[in-house]
């Protein structure tokens, strides 16, 4: 008799993986095995739920495996499959604490696996996965299943914001939040939002609304959890975008070529087109304009009563219990929405006053708080004792050089954001530290006098005002501003702007033969064209758009904000700037005449027309060509304040700051701070290019390789060079001058 | 040369001595073990120290744990150590350890890898007394299905002849117990390959992991079905005839008011579990299991039985076997299906 022929399928037992792959391929084929595999899997999930806690190892096939198995093919047959999850999903809820960690993890990766296929959804995933979140002991298995609930809801923002599904999760998260204030159950809120803010996946109002809550809550980790958020997370924010634009960047040129080189199969081909695909999507995304982002602090509804809760809760709060670091967190937050929202908190200052001796804990902290919580509408008479008690505890001769460093710093910043803090005596008594021996201590009373210089030089004697200041005090020019007063709006070097214009315009008509300064009818109209045509960005609307203003214009009777003025007054345009620039003579009786040539100045290019790129590109190039004077020491600082943003957070670092001018480093230090700038390991071009093939895998050339042959192994070849014949060398010759002619042995040819 | 003065003074090095001074450590040599070690615990080879020689009790015990180790010769063993401990027990005596006790370790072992272990696991069960298994019926049962589904063919054959040895030990247990009846049905309806819903003219596939035509293994399924049917559909002895006549004349009823003779009496009524669903439910009664199996898997099991009748041989026998078993213990239903009609 023959041997029975043993089929291929026949030979295969116990292997769920195999028959996973065939039922991919084929699922009706196949049914019969997979109900099979369904039964075993019922019948096994049954005897396991009769003891949760014993290992699955019995047996050939663990209930892993196949919890695995029919996860991958329960897409294939949904009508057997139907009750599957809900019985992963009970199995995991009921049993997560005394399950198998493996099995554990299993359940979890198919749940996810599941979603994935879309056999599931994701808010069932997610109510799922989140209450174990929050209440497992087991670490491995937090840190697991964070993970999955994070790239889910990545994945499921991926193409387009789901607005339905962020919002249920944040409600959840809320209301997590919210209910219950004094557990660490939080924490997870607090993270799962700070991380989801970070990758600009939520970046709205509500986000910042939990992690508002969170920072309210009653549990010190949640709390800490969420004012860092406020402090650190924009910046956490833009710096996650400017490394997700760096990595894994794909070298396209490099495909190609290996494309071109490699055996060509439907799967490389399928890689090199979805490689095409992720670079083109990355090259539109950067040419897209970045996506307006509000910061959190911004984001906040009713900042107002939100920094008076912080405060009072976390802050003033005798029986509050949270420790002096988390405090100061928080008191720097509410610092910062005091400084940031100009924002009104009296008790504040108040408080301050207790904390502000050289011998508190972190004082320098609360120093910066102090500067960061001032604004122009504190009312001075508030912050005067903080200063008063400042230079009395800080700045004294007895007191050490840091200190009153530190102090008078501390005291420059405040009196940068609110001058009229400052008196006059105490002023110049500060000022006198300037003559110190210690240089932080002359630095900071510098600083103070050179502020002071500008904001209020009737304050400084009169030797110490300096030359300006005092020319600028005589001429008017230079104002002490009062309290409340704000900037009158306007964009910095307009007139210089309109000047330029006024000439461009005299230039063409003369150009055209035509007095440089007749009236000014249809020319505007002109003007304003050619600007539009100069607008970098293309934009069909926008000069539609403008077509349609410069007709009101033209027509304009009812406007007569600009054209009212020239006719009027028949000054020449080209005046006007020297007009604005004599204009500011505010002595108290002028006021009233000074007002109407005031509005006129700002109303001129502001009002009438709308600055296209290309004009303020011009602004800035004028304003660089005259400020010759922005050149100077002092108006450099100047700028330096004025580009420090509003926004920004004035640290403990930004106070001790000139306390370190003084103080001498270690030769270490030195030694570090020279090497610091300069690259280390500092290789010839030939190693970096040498190291450079090797970790590539490539060999090394033919001469490096024949440099580095033993000596012993050539000794051979150079006698016999020595024996030839004449007829033999020139044999070699020729054949060396042809090879190089050639090319190379392979040649360039053929 | 340069390398020979360099490999000399290499040489050389390994000669010097070094040097030992007043008030200096001594240099370690190069060869020097380091023995500052730590340990948390000491593990001792030999694993009990105790010098005279344990019970009986307490090495079966050892054993039972022993079930669960990785080696499958020592599992075996012991599986053999339980079994001579059983039936060298003197009748009269208590078992060294109870029936409760070693069925729940045991019974994880049908659905074991290795066939030697599972060989002797069944001559264990059949060492075991027989009145203590039915309570035990329906945590076998569960693992026999476990079996039966089982992706290898050595453990569902062998699966077959645990259910075998179950059904003559406890077969009224197994058939009424929850999800005995319909599921097994389910599964035998599996296994033979003989589907409820045609899912259309095409001739069935051959299975993935079964030795399809192995007739010797479908013969046994067939018995096996025909042996869980005849314990579930036929009254294999009619119940004692109660004594209506007033034996003991002031009592009437006695054997209502009696305590019962089985555990978890109202069991059918599933007061704690989870709910059931209809495949999960107990069919205590033969007229249930009847309708059940009339309705889930008559019509399927009579046309398959048709196709191997026709084959003869040995599977021709056991399925003529199988159609007797049917016929009659579905007999009287019908008749009940047309009186109601």
């Amino acid at each position: 008799m023959a041997k029975r022929k043993v089929g291929a399928l026949e030979k295969v037992e116990a292997d769920l993986p195999n028959l996973r792959n065939r039922i991919k391929r084929d699922p009706p084929s196949y049914r019969d095995d997979f109900l099979a595999q369904f039964l075993q899997w019922e019948s096994l999930r049954e005897l396991f739920l009769q003891n949760p806690s014993t290992g699955d190892d019995a047996g050939l096939v663990s209930l892993r495996d196949l919890i695995e198995f029919i996860s991958h093919t329960a897409d294939c047959y949904p009508s057997v499959t139907a009750k599957f999850p809900g019985d992963l999903q009970h199995i995991l809820q009921a049993h997560h604490e005394d399950l198998d960690p493996e099995l554990r993890e299993k359940i979890v990766g198919s749940l996810v696996l599941l979603r994935n296929k879309d056999v599931i959804d994701s808010p069932t995933l997610l109510n799922t996965l989140f209450p174990i979140l929050v209440s497992t002991p087991s670490k491995a298995l937090r840190t697991l299943l964070f993970t999955k609930i994070l790239s889910d809801l990545r994945s499921s923002n991926a193409k387009s914001t789901n607005h339905k599904l962020n919002s249920t999760i944040q409600t959840v998260l809320y209301n997590l939040v919210t209910s219950e204030r004094d557990s660490s159950k939080g924490l997870w809120a607090v993270k799962l939002t700070r991380e989801l803010w970070k990758k600009q996946i939520w970046t709205n109002a509500k986000a910042v609304e939990i992690m508002k809550e969170a920072s309210l809550a009653e549990n010190e980790k949640v709390i800490v959890g969420g004012v860092r958020f406020f402090l650190g997370s924009d910046q956490e924010r833009e710096e996650a975008a400017d490394d997700s634009s760096d990595d894994n960047a794909i070298d396209m040129s490099k495909l190609k070529h290996q494309a071109g080189i490699n055996k060509k199969t439907k799967k490389k081909d399928r890689q090199l087109r979805q490689a095409t695909a992720t670079v083109k999507r990355k090259e539109r995304k950067k040419g897209a304009p970045l996506p307006l982002n509000f910061s959190a602090l911004h984001l906040l509804h009713d900042p107002q009563g939100y920094a008076e809760t912080l405060f009072s809760k976390h802050v003033q709060n005798s029986k509050s219990k949270i420790s002096l670091a988390s405090k100061l967190l928080v008191l720097n937050l509410v610092s910062r929405l005091v400084g940031l929202h100009k924002l009104t908190v009296i008790s504040l200052y108040t408080y301050f006053l207790k904390y502000l001796n050289p011998r508190q804990a972190s004082v320098t902290s609360f120093l910066a708080c102090l500067a960061q919580a001032t604004h122009n509408l504190v009312p001075p008479d508030v912050l005067e004792p903080l200063i008063v008690k400042i230079s009395n505890e800080f700045v004294s001769e007895a007191s050490a050089s840091e200190v009153a460093a530190a102090g008078l710093n501390a005291i420059r910043e405040i009196c940068a954001r609110q001058p009229l803090a400052m008196n006059d005596t105490l002023l110049q008594d500060l000022v006198m530290y300037r003559k110190s021996k210690d240089k932080g201590v002359m630095m900071a009373a510098r600083g103070l006098l050179s502020l002071y210089r500008e904001v209020g030089a009737d304050l400084l004697k009169k030797r110490d005002r300096g030359k300006n200041a005092a020319m600028g005090l005589r001429s008017g020019e230079q104002t002490e501003r009062r309290y409340g007063e704000e900037d009158v709006g306007g964009v910095q070097g307009i007139e210089l702007l309109e000047k330029w214009k006024e000439e461009e315009r005299a230039k063409k008509r003369e150009a055209l033969g035509l007095p440089p300064d007749a009236d000014l009818g249809d020319e505007d109209e002109e003007d304003d064209a050619d600007n539009w045509k100069n607008w970098e960005v293309e934009s069909d609307e926008d000069s539609d758009s403008s077509g349609g203003w410069i007709d009101v214009e033209a027509d304009g009777d009812a406007i007569n904000i600009s054209d009212s003025d020239d006719d009027d007054e028949t000054n020449p345009p080209s005046k006007k700037p020297k007009l604005a620039s004599a204009t500011p003579t505010p002595a108290p009786t002028s006021q009233s005449q000074s007002v109407d040539p005031e509005a006129q100045r700002i109303s001129k290019l502001l009002t009438s027309t709308i600055l296209t790129p290309a004009d303020l590109k011009q602004l800035k190039a004028l304003q660089e060509a005259s400020s010759i004077t922005a050149t100077l020491p002092s108006h450099r600082r100047a700028q330096l304040l004025a580009a420090r943003h509003a926004d920004e957070p004035i640290t403990a670092d930004s106070i001790e700051a000139p306390a370190k001018l003084g103080h001498k480093s270690t030769r270490e230090e030195k030694i570090a701070m020279a090497k610091a700038d300069r690259e280390t390991g500092h290789q010839s071009t030939t190693a970096m290019r040498k190291e450079k093939k090797a970790s590539e895998g490539k060999s090394t050339t033919n001469k490096e390789k024949a440099r580095a042959k033993n000596f012993l192994m050539t000794l051979g070849k150079a006698k016999g060079k020595q024996k030839r014949s004449l007829s033999e060398v020139r044999k070699t010759m020729r054949g060396h001058v042809e090879r190089s002619k050639r090319g190379g042995k392979r040649g360039n040819r053929g | 040369m340069g390398s020979s003065s360099k490999r000399k003074k290499e040489k050389k090095k390994d000669f010097q001595k070094p040097k030992l001074r007043v008030g200096k450590a001594k240099p370690t040599a190069a060869n020097a073990t380091n023995t500052s070690f730590k340990a948390k615990s000491i593990a001792l080879k030999q694993q009990s120290l105790s010098a005279n020689a344990p019970t009986i009790e307490a090495q079966c015990a050892h054993h039972l744990a022993l079930l669960t180790h990785k080696s499958d010769s020592q599992r075996r063993e012991s599986l053999a150590y339980l079994t001579t401990a059983i039936t060298s027990n003197p009748p009269g005596l208590p078992l060294p350890q109870p029936v409760s006790v070693v069925l729940p370790t045991v019974q994880r072992l049908i659905l074991d890898g290795s066939n030697a272990v599972r060989q002797q696991l069944l001559k264990l069960l059949q060492s075991l007394p027989k009145d203590g298994i039915a309570s035990y019926s329906d945590q076998l049962l569960l693992h026999t299905r476990a079996g039966l589904t089982h992706l290898a063919t050595d453990i569902r054959v062998f699966a077959l002849d645990v259910l075998e040895w179950l059904l003559g030990v406890a077969g009224d247990e197994v058939v009424s117990c929850a999800g005995g009846w319909a599921k097994m049905l389910k599964c035998f309806l599996s296994l033979l390959g003989w589907q409820n819903e045609t899912s259309g003219t095409w001739s069935a596939p051959k299975s993935f992991g079964k030795s399809g035509g192995d007739a010797k293994v479908q013969v046994k399924q067939m018995t096996a079905l025909a042996s869980f049917l005849k314990a579930g559909l036929c009254t294999s002895q009619t119940p004692a005839q109660v004594n209506t006549s007033g034996g003991d004349f002031p009592l009437w009823h006695t054997e209502h008011h009696l305590l019962p003779g089985r555990s978890n009496v109202y069991a059918h009524l599933n007061l704690f579990g989870a709910a059931r669903d209809e495949e999960a439910e107990m069919y205590e009664d033969r007229e249930d299991r009847q309708r059940v199996f009339h309705t889930r898997a008559e019509t399927a099991i009579v046309a398959g039985l048709e196709q191997s009748v026709k084959g003869g041989g040995e599977l021709g026998r056991a399925s003529a076997q199988l159609r007797k078993v049917i016929k009659e213990g579905m007999a009287d239903y019908h008749g009940e299906d047309t009186a109601i009609q």
